[in-house]
């Protein structure tokens, strides 16, 4: 084949194809040999069956009178988040820890590709993890509490996929303010302040705080109630978060694409 | 005396300590700002008789953040590996080659905490109230002599909780995981509160028992506990805890 073939265009869009599914994969087997994702993923998922057992039988006990398993499942879903934060932080941060980042760019030097690599390996680790610890701990508590109450097919599947994309999306977030940060405590620390202290005191005080990524993510999955006439809808909350997270990524990608290493 | 005063200056020179300090004196503070700019037209418009016998206190409770990371900091950083240009080394050998008593090291290196901690509870107690106060004007509830004892409380439960994150990171060795824990059981709703729904017992875990000191109208609360008990009850929990950490610390490989 002559040189000039090469640069014939389906070539060489085969040619960028292929250099994607490399970075994907080097990306995806680089979150699979990290033991502290492995940990972290393992014991967010034995805190939340423990907090959901927890909440089972603190709503046993209530005199109000039992609410559907399915929101004693949910209720725990709060502390999974800030799992889902460690793990994204901790991915976002392996990076920088000894000059990994070095050899990652020397390998892949085209910033751009190799961190849209990085947040999607990063998802497809993530949605399936929160699909599994969102739907077991539902799971224990329709064991636990009492099952006989009417299953609703459809309100079953909008909170699994609701909680479950949340997660998804706080997971992303995560690591995009792990990249901006470049060190884990610092990055988690804001990402914790803002999910459980900041967000929480705000949203009962300020009304514009339901549009936080917490608020929002929350929203996703909790249908809006009388109590609460301020919060989002599923569809407002889901298109809130995935702002916040990509407006995120975008600025983690443009300032680690001019930064020196 | 010397050691303590080195690890003094250690704790000084750590951004993430300012980091910590910011976040003591702001949360709570801008918290009670709202709080209590809310109370002000709540109160102006006769929707309610006084301002809370808490404002004030309730926010000093989150500005425990501001400790939390403290505490971790001070010890996850010798911990923490520097990069392959810098030898890979880690601060605690340097930290042991100075102060080959571990015992000794670590409780300078406690009592820095706790006495930072102290200071800077000191600081957000002083910022808070004085937030309150300029911002509800004639409604701010009046401080008397009986703030004296609660105020002592917002300074022992900062101190012992930096001491509880401080003796989790020294067993751990790693800051993300206390730090983790720890913020979201500061939550509004923390996972401890949730706990004394399950069971009474759960009143006496080191945050519900340590709230006692300066909370006087805790929610719907399933066990009475005087504040004098309670700080005691907390103070039991963190001596526990510093207690296996000294043990651990004293047994392991650096």
């Amino acid at each position: 084949m002559p040189p000039s073939a090469a640069r014939t265009s389906p070539a060489r869009r085969f040619g960028r194809r292929r250099e994607a599914a490399h970075a994907l994969a080097a990306e995806l087997s680089k979150l699979r040999s990290q033991p502290a994702v492995r940990l972290t993923l393992i014991g967010t998922w034995c805190v939340h069956l423990l907090l959901s057992f927890a909440f089972t039988q603190a709503e046993a006990q209530s005199p109000g009178g039992p609410q559907s398993w399915l929101d004693i499942g949910l209720a725990s879903f709060p502390y999974a988040q800030a799992g889902f934060i460690v793990l994204g932080v901790l991915a976002a941060c392996s990076e920088y820890n000894g000059g990994q980042l070095r050899t990652t760019l020397l390998a892949m030097p085209r910033r751009g590709l190799q961190f849209m690599a990085a947040q999607l390996a990063l998802a497809l680790w993530a949605v399936p993890a929160a699909l599994i610890v969102i739907a077991s701990g539902i799971g224990l508590a329709a064991v636990l509490a009492d099952a006989s109450s009417p299953l609703d097919a459809g309100r079953l599947a909008a909170a699994l996929a609701g909680a479950t994309g949340a997660l998804a999306l706080t997971t992303l977030l995560g690591a995009a303010v792990g990249a901006l940060l470049r060190q884990t405590l610092s990055a988690a620390a804001v990402m914790l302040g803002l999910y459980f202290v900041a967000g929480p005191i705000l949203r009962g005080r300020i009304a514009l705080a339901k549009y936080l990524p917490d608020a929002a993510g929350i929203a996703m999955w909790q249908p809006q109630s009388a109590q609460a006439p301020h919060t989002l809808a599923p569809a407002q909350g889901a298109l809130c978060l995935i702002l916040w997270t990509l407006a995120a990524l975008i600025l983690a990608a443009i300032v680690y694409r001019r930064r020196d290493i | 005396m010397r050691v303590w005063r080195a690890e003094l200056s250690k704790l000084v020179s750590l951004p993430s300590v300012w980091v910590a300090v910011a976040v003591g004196l702001l949360i709570p503070s801008i918290i009670a700002g709202i709080t209590a700019s809310a109370a002000r037209t709540a109160i102006a418009r006769g929707r309610e008789a006084a301002a809370g016998i808490d404002t004030g206190y309730q926010e000093l409770a989150f500005g425990v953040i501001g400790v939390i990371i403290l505490g971790v900091v001070a010890i996850s950083s010798e911990y923490f590996t520097e990069s392959e240009d810098s030898g890979g080394g880690r601060q605690i050998t340097t930290t042991l080659t100075a102060v080959p008593s571990r015992l000794r090291l670590l409780l300078a290196k406690a009592s820095a905490v706790a006495a930072a901690s102290a200071a800077l509870s000191v600081g957000a107690a002083i910022v808070t109230m004085t937030v309150v106060q300029s911002m509800l004007g004639e409604y701010a509830p009046a401080l008397s002599g009986q703030d004296i004892p609660r105020l002592l409380g917002v300074v022992c439960y900062w101190a012992l909780t930096a001491l509880l994150s401080f003796g989790i990171t020294v067993l751990v060795r790693h800051g993300i995981l206390p730090l983790a824990v720890l913020i979201a059981n500061t939550s509004v709703v923390s996972v401890t509160y949730l706990l004394t729904r399950l069971t009474p017992l759960a009143n006496y875990l080191p945050d519900m028992a340590g709230i006692r000191m300066f909370i006087r109208d805790l929610q719907d609360s399933s066990a009475d506990i005087a504040p004098l008990v309670g700080g005691l009850v907390m103070a039991a929990w963190t001596a526990a805890l510093l207690a296996v950490a000294a043990f651990v610390f004293c047994r392991r490989d650096a």
